[in-house]
């Protein structure tokens, strides 16, 4: 579905807020039409690096690169997905997908075609013109899946996309967002704390240590995302070895003082 | 076993529009019965019926109206120079960093000013015309009116003009779409009080050099003791204040629907 | 420890005095504005004619006429001396106030209030009282003593009081101003702010009012219910009141073949006790006072006549709702008549 083929860099990337360092030494590449899931314990800065990698946050040390291309029908190369949806309240659904839409040189008839397009892909299309006060959680991080589709972005960052959502809304909207991301083959840096999500979507799972975050493994999972089942043996296995990694820093981390 | 008790009682209280309206009706029809069974005096507590009478004869003469356009012509500008003015420096200060401490520090300096005892400064710089009556009304509204401005832009949420920027969307249009709508119930909110605030102001406004004008006309009842006409004059000036605040609440159930 | 009966005696008689002291110690409150015109009363102070008489009097300052006729009212004050404006008739007219002798009045030939107009109004042609019709005029207030001049100054110099624009400016400052700076055509004024206002080059005086206009300015009223319970109380007052306008009328109003006035040492020493209340510390004092010095009838006359033309005229242009009985307002057992 994308035209680009993007590759993202970080190199030597630290940053800290005021005395307290949560990044240091970040070395990472998400190649091309690769799913770069990052995960750790609380506080050990996936957010932040994800702020980094498209440009809301100005590391201190360090930098980030992005070269390959760029498709011209491409509006917004760096585009986030939410963690608390960032939807306008006072648009309806299709208000807040065409809002992405305005600032380019598209006719009004073309940007109506595509929010048309992205809400269908999204499974909105009866609910154009309802407001996100009258939708559940799932429905509104639908939205925020159209609105980034909309742009036809280069590079997906999604900031624990599904955290917000109840257990059975997750299980369901992880499926879609598989299929979705798999369908799109667009480069994809994405943050959970979630381990099935990881392991379900993950080509390139990144294991942060705690505070101050540094890459402590990276595990590839080369399978295609379209054949992954949770229960398969092997992701199971690639969970359970996830989780001795982060277990003891996540204890540690979960008695720490946010103020540090 | 015994049944559990309820005990999550209490702490909501219902609005009930018919006991609002029931009050007032009822306390004004308590006052007539006082004044006509001569429990109070109408010496110089006029009974509800003479201020009726008062506005009837106001009315039938012609006069209501005279007074009233000459001072709905002050509010309406008045106001809206204010506000204007108000809201520019407002988005101004609340979006600068470097108009944002100087503009909070003029605004506190200069608003506890009473406006009353500005008049006569007024008088000199803008003469006994309209002018000054304008500037009286449009200063009383301008600084409520930025500092709830500041404080809507403050509150729209971060997160949302964050995503504005995620998506390459300009300035201007960060400004127009997410932080003017998401400040928009503040705002309104404001309007509440300067539109009070601009009545209250308007018999100051009038005091220098108006022959007509509500504000003028209770001025002048009060100097002849014409209760009747000043309790008139005050009734006109309260109904004016919950006319506008009726408006205000329709505004704010049309462009915040999406509450 | 007993009283023996010479002891007895002196505790009684002490008690009795004591008793007449407190009751004669009540004082009456006196409502005046804080301006020149109530000199007489300034100096029957000073003077200690008051107390001579038998009074205690407590002086209570205002800002503006109003307020005063409403403190008699509401027993704040026992008396006041102010100008009769319409709101003083309003409330008169509600059976509440009594007017019992005069103060201050117009005099023919005794500059106190000027008519002063603009330069821009008096190049342009606005030379002469009769000439006002159709101009802008600054008064205080409607019902004001100013509203009562224009409109006396329109029957009797013949121009049209509806065609006048009046514009409440609240003080007479606030007038001067206005006309100097030629945003109203014309307005009155005492002689103390009217004459440097013309000598400044902004303005013209055209006129005076006490020529065109007998009229008793300023009145000295107390309430009905004063009149009923402390009468032995307000002869005194007024009895010192009397001592005092005649020290004033010594010192002020005396005038040679030429109608230049006299002044001696009986002024100086009035302007001294004077100046303890206003311009005090002010060393032009004595120049100011001469200047603002107003007319006051010996005895403190009331132009009963006057005050009945006041009143019709305030009726007439309906400031005072409801027929007021004129004599009802007037108590004449206190001071005599003109």
């Amino acid at each position: 579905m994308t035209g680009s083929a993007v590759r993202l860099a970080l190199e030597g990337v630290g940053h800290a807020f005021g005395t307290l360092k949560v990044l240091d030494g970040v070395d990472l590449v998400a190649e091309p039409g690769e799913v770069m899931v990052l995960i750790g314990p609380s506080g050990c800065g996936k957010s932040t690096l994800l702020s980094i990698f498209g440009g809301m946050l100005a590391p201190q040390a360090g930098r980030v690169r992005m070269d390959g291309a760029v498709a011209p029908d491409c509006l917004n190369a760096l585009t986030y997905v939410f963690q608390d949806f960032a939807l306008l309240p006072w648009r309806s659904v299709a208000g807040n997908v065409s809002l992405v839409l305005e600032d380019s040189a598209l006719s009004a008839a073309e940007r109506a075609r595509r929010v048309e397009e992205v809400l269908a892909l999204t499974g909105l299309s009866d609910f154009a013109g309802a407001w996100p006060k009258q939708l559940s959680g799932g429905m509104r991080q639908r939205v925020g899946i159209a609105r980034a589709l909309a742009v036809r972005p280069a590079v997906l960052l999604m900031d624990e996309p599904l955290s917000a959502l109840d257990a059975q809304t997750r299980g369901l909207l992880l499926d879609e967002f598989a299929e979705m991301i798999a369908r799109a083959g667009v480069t994809t840096v994405y943050v959970t704390h979630n381990l099935a999500e990881a392991v379900r979507l993950g080509q390139q799972v990144v294991v942060l240590s705690r505070r101050p975050g540094r890459v402590r493994e990276i595990v590839r999972i080369d399978r295609p995302l379209a054949g992954r089942h949770i229960e398969d043996a092997d992701l199971l296995a690639i969970e359970q070895h996830l989780w001795a990694l982060i277990r003891d820093d996540a204890a540690l981390a979960d008695r720490e003082r946010v103020d540090g | 076993m015994a049944e559990v008790p309820f005990r999550g009682g209490g702490f909501a209280p219902r609005d009930i529009p018919a006991a609002s309206v029931g009050t007032l009706v009822g306390l004004v029809l308590l006052w007539q019965a006082g004044a006509s069974l001569h429990w109070i005096s109408t010496k110089f507590l006029p009974a509800p019926w003479d201020i009726a009478r008062a506005l009837y004869a106001l009315a039938a003469s012609g006069e209501l109206w005279v007074h009233l356009s000459a001072s709905l012509q002050r509010l309406a500008i008045g106001w809206a120079v204010g506000t204007v003015a108000g809201l520019v420096v407002g988005l101004v200060v609340g979006l600068f960093t470097l108009a944002r401490s100087p503009g909070m520090a003029v605004v506190s300096a200069l608003f506890p000013i009473p406006k009353i005892a500005l008049v006569p400064l007024f008088i000199i710089w803008f003469g006994i015309g309209e002018g000054s009556k304008v500037i009286t009304l449009a200063f009383g509204v301008f600084f409520p009116t930025v500092i709830n401005t500041v404080a809507g832009v403050d509150g729209v949420p971060r997160n949302l003009i964050r995503m504005g920027q995620s998506f390459g969307l300009g300035w201007w249009s960060i400004v127009r779409k997410i932080v003017l709508p998401g400040a928009l119930p503040a705002i309104l909110s404001g309007f509440r009080i300067t539109t009070s605030t601009a009545i209250i102001l308007l018999v100051a406004a009038e005091m220098i050099g108006a022959e007509k004008g509500i504000g003028a006309f209770v001025l002048a009842a009060g100097n002849l003791y014409d209760t009747d006409n000043l309790l008139a004059g005050i009734v006109l000036l309260s109904t004016i204040g919950l006319v506008l605040s009726w408006v205000i609440g329709r505004m704010e159930k049309l462009l915040l629907s999406w509450r | 420890m007993q009283l023996g009966r010479r002891s007895t005696i002196a505790l009684a008689a002490a008690a009795a005095v004591g008793a007449r002291g407190a009751r004669a110690a009540t004082p009456i409150r006196l409502g005046m504005l804080h301006t020149l015109s109530p000199a007489p009363f300034y100096l029957a102070q000073q003077r200690g004619y008051f107390k001579d008489a038998g009074v205690e009097v407590e002086f209570r300052f205002f800002q503006a006429a109003q307020p005063i006729a409403a403190a008699a009212v509401a027993g704040d004050i026992d008396v006041g001396v102010t100008a009769l404006t319409g709101g003083f008739f309003a409330l008169a007219g509600k059976g509440e106030l009594k007017v019992i002798g005069g103060a201050l009045h117009e005099q023919k030939g005794f500059d106190l209030t000027a008519v002063l107009v603009s330069k821009a109004a008096y190049d342009a042609g606005l030379t002469s009282l009769d000439k006002l019709g159709g101009h802008s005029f600054g008064i205080t207030q409607y019902g004001s003593s100013f509203h009562y001049m224009v409109g006396r100054l329109a029957e009797i110099a013949g121009f049209d009081l509806k065609s006048v624009t009046l514009r409440p400016l609240q003080g007479v400052p606030n007038m001067v101003a206005a006309v100097r700076s030629g945003q109203v055509d014309a307005t009155m004024a005492i002689a103390s702010m009217a004459r440097p206002a013309e000598a400044s080059g902004d303005a013209k005086i055209i006129g005076w009012v006490g020529d065109l206009i007998p009229y008793q300015i300023t009145a000295l009223f107390t309430t009905g219910r004063v009149i009923a319970d402390r009468a032995n109380d307000l002869h005194a007052f007024c009895k010192g009141y009397q001592r005092g306008i005649a020290d004033y009328r010594a010192a002020f109003l005396r005038f040679d073949s030429e109608h230049k006035p006299i002044y001696d040492a009986a002024t100086d020493a009035a302007i001294a006790d004077i100046s303890k209340f206003v311009f005090t510390g002010d060393p032009k004092a004595a120049e100011k006072i001469k200047a603002g010095i107003g007319w006051y009838d010996e005895g403190g006359a009331l132009d009963v006549a006057d005050v009945h033309r006041q009143l019709a005229w305030f009726e007439q242009e309906g400031m005072v709702k409801g027929k007021v009985d004129p004599a009802a307002i007037i108590d004449t057992g206190f001071l005599p008549t003109r």
